[in-house]
């Protein structure tokens, strides 16, 4: 009980923080192209390099959680 | 159904070292590669067309790519074939999921949702860094560890081995994540339901395969540049 309590939060908490700042991040890039579209690419290229940094974070969580799940 | 990096499923041994069914996965996409490879270039000429014309864009293309991306020309065309390969390798693979049956037969699963395959690629990019630095500035390269002061030595080493195990940790766990969710919507809703989540992964494999490659030329660029 306790454990699959534990796994929920995990993965709850880590996808929260994540789409914060993927949503921020996100929002921001695209102010940035708004204003100067000829630089587009480069902000895509810098955007996905966030993302992956910004997921990889979520995904410790989604792993705790899978650890926590095989525990049960 | 999944198995977390055990040796579980031991097809034969190859003299001390057992060889279990991601091995023999991974051979069976070398070959693909290699096959589809030699068919683009065994009849080569002067004026492309077919399979040997798209092969040729891609390898201008990512030279382009990299050469941007690293500043460097020489060294973008050094490591342009390395991180090919990655990009290749990696994204066979995680197409290889969305063939019907993987993950349910059992033994068969893409490669990279096992930490073993993507620990080995990440090594693999831990070692190349290493090297290039070494290479590009002989021993100047150890400054680059004491820099800005030598207070910093320890977290500069910290960081040589947190760069490595954040590329392992993502694409394994990013990849294994996808076809356990995916295990668990077929368990819920058999029907039409995973089709959209595959449709989602179809772009997710694809995502993280160019991200690994993006993130290896740029730790190489990072060990290769003139900032220390």
């Amino acid at each position: 009980m306790g454990i699959a309590i534990g796994a929920g939060i995990a993965v709850s908490i880590a996808g929260l923080g994540g789409g914060v700042g993927m949503g921020i991040a996100g929002g921001k890039a695209f102010e940035a192209i708004a204003r100067q579209p000829e630089i587009g690419g480069d902000v895509r290229t810098l955007l996905f390099i966030t993302f992956a940094f910004i997921e990889t974070l979520t995904i410790y969580g989604l792993l705790i959680a899978f650890m926590l799940v095989g525990k049960i | 159904m999944f198995t977390f990096g055990m040796l579980d499923g031991v097809l034969f041994h190859l003299g001390p070292i057992p060889v279990d069914h991601i091995v023999v996965t991974q051979w069976a996409i070398i070959a693909l590669i290699g096959i589809v490879a030699f068919m683009a270039t065994r009849n080569m000429q002067m004026v492309p067309r077919g399979l040997q014309n798209a092969f040729e864009a891609l390898i201008v293309w990512t030279y382009d790519f990299f050469t941007q991306l690293m500043d460097k020309e020489h060294i973008a065309k050094k490591y342009a074939p390395l991180l090919s390969t990655f990009f290749l390798f990696i994204i066979v693979s995680n197409y290889s999921g969305l063939i019907p049956g993987a993950g349910q037969i059992p033994g068969y699963q893409p490669p990279t949702a096992n930490w073993n395959t993507t620990l080995a690629l990440a090594l693999i990019t831990a070692f190349t860094v290493q090297v290039a630095g070494f290479a590009e500035h002989g021993l100047h390269y150890l400054g680059h560890f004491v820099s800005p002061s030598p207070l910093m030595l320890p977290l500069n080493l910290l960081e040589e081995i947190a760069h490595p195990l954040s590329l392992f940790l993502r694409l394994f766990g990013n990849i294994f994540g996808e076809e356990m969710i995916l295990a668990f919507m077929l368990f819920l809703a058999p029907f039409f339901v995973p089709s959209l989540l595959m449709g989602l992964s179809v772009l997710l494999a694809a995502i993280q395969a160019v991200v690994f490659t993006i993130l290896s030329a740029n730790y190489i660029a990072t060990a290769t540049g003139e900032g220390h």
